[in-house]
């Protein structure tokens, strides 16, 4: 039995865990919605988070900043975007290859430098991130001990969903990102710059994908481990698909698979005993299903994966 | 390019276009050492010294075995247009079988009897893991790239556990599966140090090739990945094809597992995780998805793999530069082979011979239609 005044903390506990567990998630997944619906696959996401995410951390370490961290974080993505965009698009290279080599040789580079800089240190960054004060919403139940003293940035994240929304759904560059993902001639002929546009695409997901990197290390653990994304990209590029790449459903699915990493630790707070294994193995059995159960409705766009050559089929 | 240019054979071209990625990547990965304040050439020679010495031709030699087994795995999947990016968790699999079921029979069953049967566990494993993957490609049409991905991280946990508590030898404190005694492990070939494995990981690379040269059903699933709907049409069986080259592959991967823990190991260990998934896919790719090509790629990636250990003293190099050095010659690899597309298209050359293409199927003017074909089969047409 659990009492009332066990089941408040872990609620909380719960609903927090989830709440910051999903901001990465979110992060990558959004940019990597952007890339998708102009066509573009980008598997070197996981090792983009992790580079964003050691660079992070070598930097907030460095200066103490939270901000120079991030900034950091969202620099390596965007170089990382710019490398996979002028490769996969201007060159023409299987963007799955090309992916699998990013995500490879980030995730040796990074452990590389890590082990390089730091020996068999294992340091943490002594930064605080800013907080806000959400004022009478922290005397509420459960949800005030949950929502109090996050930073801001967390609530950043998630204030890019709409923005993403807005600019997909209403804006030209989101009509442009459809058109050259469903069909690239039909928007070549149009006037669509193609390449243009596809390479906006990935230096947004780079970009993004960075960013939660940087979030990870910097703003959540605070700390750098070698290959410590443990598949977390991945997730989130299946979440784009899952989300049917609508940044108000990625924002529903990342808080779920938030919801199922931080069931981790809320199972410890209750003292159940299950094999620790197990629940860690739970996001991942969860985006088979939720690939399976959501994703078997929508329809990816058409051009995913393929390069567009002017004057070809 | 000019029209009286050199016209080397695709064959010859091809495996310059594989070399010069390796090479490009030794050079970028050198300048990396030297920016870290290495002495590249010193790591360099090591790594040459190290692979061409006797215990070193030895031990890269035992360390292909598994490449060789994986690669023909990769190359039957990716042929079919399958990715099979599970490799790793399907090799995990195959192996903690194999080592369960090797070191409850090696009391009583004579060794070679127990190898054949260890070894069709680890099979087993390895294609009981990617069988999920296959039913809901062909099912449901879900991305095979995800969950195989995603299978990999189950398998960590599964495996995890299960040297942790049902599986673990309980003589030991460390979560390991019982030890096969070394007399009881696969032999050496000729007193030469390698054991048996390398013959079968030679063996399942001929097969592949053999397999895509002159059988039928080699022939069916280089169709599926060329042309998928030339497949359909052709009344071909393709959900059949596609399992059943996702299904081989992980087979294949669960044998390089039981090839390592008979051959090698003796054991299943807590947190080993060769994940030979990153040379694996750099290797088929240098080896333009060719089972011949396989056997001198494997031992290349196996020197890289055994010197770039070998340098962790001497010269405190992290291991995690071989993964740098994979991820280097998979990202060069690509590099050639569009831009060996761009000079096919240009000279309206029609490209000859399968191998010579990392993409069997890429013909000039058209989009390499592998990714495609991946990403996009659960497009309803």
């Amino acid at each position: 039995m659990i009492g009332t005044t066990a089941l408040e903390p872990f609620l909380a506990a719960l609903l927090a865990g989830a709440l910051v567990a999903a901001a990465p998630l979110l992060l990558a997944a959004l940019g990597e919605a952007v890339g998708q619906r102009a066509g573009l696959l980008n598997l070197g996401i996981e090792g983009t988070m992790l580079c964003g995410a050691f660079f992070g951390f070598v930097v907030a370490l460095a200066t103490g900043s939270v901000l120079a961290g991030m900034a950091a974080g969202l620099a390596v993505g965007l170089l990382l975007g710019a490398l996979f965009g002028l490769l996969a698009i201007g060159l023409g290279l299987d963007q799955i290859l090309l992916g699998l080599a990013i995500t490879i040789a980030g995730g040796g580079l990074t452990a590389f430098l890590y082990r390089d800089i730091f020996g068999r240190q294992n340091p943490a960054a002594a930064v605080r991130p800013l907080v806000l004060p959400l004022g009478p919403i922290e005397g509420l139940p459960v949800v005030g001990l949950a929502l109090a003293d996050r930073p801001l940035l967390l609530w950043g994240a998630y204030a890019l969903t709409p923005v993403f929304a807005f600019v997909l759904a209403r804006s030209r560059f989101g009509l442009h990102l459809r058109a050259v993902g469903e069909a690239p001639a039909a928007a070549d002929a149009a006037g669509v710059d193609v390449a243009r546009v596809r390479l906006a695409a990935a230096l947004t997901g780079g970009a993004m994908t960075g960013l939660a990197g940087a979030f990870l290390s910097v703003v959540d653990l605070k700390l750098f481990q070698p290959g410590m994304t443990v598949g977390t990209g991945f997730i989130a590029l299946a979440l784009a698909m899952v989300g049917a790449w609508r940044p108000g459903r990625i924002l529903l699915a990342a808080v779920s698979f938030g919801l199922l990493r931080a069931l981790a630790n809320g199972i410890q707070i209750l003292g159940i005993d299950v094999r620790p294994e197990f629940v860690t193995m739970l996001p991942y059995v969860g985006t088979m299903a939720a690939l399976v159960l959501l994703a078997r409705s929508t329809r990816l766009p058409a051009a995913l994966g393929v390069p567009y050559t002017r004057g070809q089929r | 390019m000019t029209a009286n240019r050199v016209r080397l054979p695709p064959t010859v071209r091809s495996l310059l276009g594989s070399l010069a990625a390796v090479a490009a990547a030794l050079v970028v990965g050198g300048l990396f050492l030297t920016l870290r304040g290495r002495d590249a050439f010193a790591a360099f020679s090591l790594l040459v010294e190290r692979g061409l010495s006797p215990t070193g031709l030895t031990e890269t030699l035992i360390a292909s075995a598994p490449l060789l087994l994986v690669g023909s795995g990769l190359v039957v999947a990716l042929r079919a247009g399958v990715w099979n990016v599970g490799v790793d968790g399907q090799l995990l699999v195959g192996a903690l079988l194999a080592g369960v079921v090797g070191a409850a029979l090696a009391p009583t069953v004579p060794p070679p009897a127990m190898w054949l049967v260890a070894a069709a566990a680890g099979v087993l494993g390895g294609l009981g893991w990617a069988l999920l993957p296959a039913l809901l490609k062909v099912r449901w049409g879900t991305n095979e790239i995800i969950t195989t991905l995603m299978m990999n991280y189950v398998a960590i946990n599964l495996t995890s556990w299960l040297v942790k508590g049902p599986a673990k030898d309980p003589a030991v404190v460390p979560p390991q599966t019982r030890l096969i005694p070394p007399a009881a492990r696969l032999p050496d070939l000729f007193g030469s140090g390698v054991h048996l494995g390398f013959l079968v990981g030679i063996v399942g690379a001929i097969g592949v090739a053999v397999l895509f040269r002159i059988t039928v059903a080699g022939f069916r699933l280089d169709t599926l990945g060329r042309n998928r709907r030339a497949a359909v049409h052709a009344g071909m069986p393709i959900d059949r094809l596609a399992v059943g080259a996702l299904l081989a592959s992980g087979a294949l991967a669960g044998l390089a597992g039981a090839n390592d823990v008979l051959g090698v190991k003796g054991l299943f260990q807590g947190n080993w995780n060769p994940a030979y998934g990153f040379a694996a896919f750099a290797l088929v790719a240098l080896a333009r998805l060719d089972g011949f090509w396989l056997i001198p790629f494997a031992w290349l990636l196996a020197l890289l793999a055994v010197g770039g250990e070998s340098m962790t003293r001497p010269l405190a190099i992290p291991t995690s530069f071989v993964a740098l050095l994979e991820g280097l010659v998979l990202l060069f690899f690509g590099l050639a082979l569009a831009l060996e597309r761009r000079g096919v298209r240009r000279a309206g050359e029609i490209p000859a011979g399968s191998p010579t293409e990392m993409e069997p199927s890429s013909e000039p003017g058209t989009p390499p239609p592998s990714v495609t074909q991946a990403a996009t089969e659960a497009t309803p047409r």
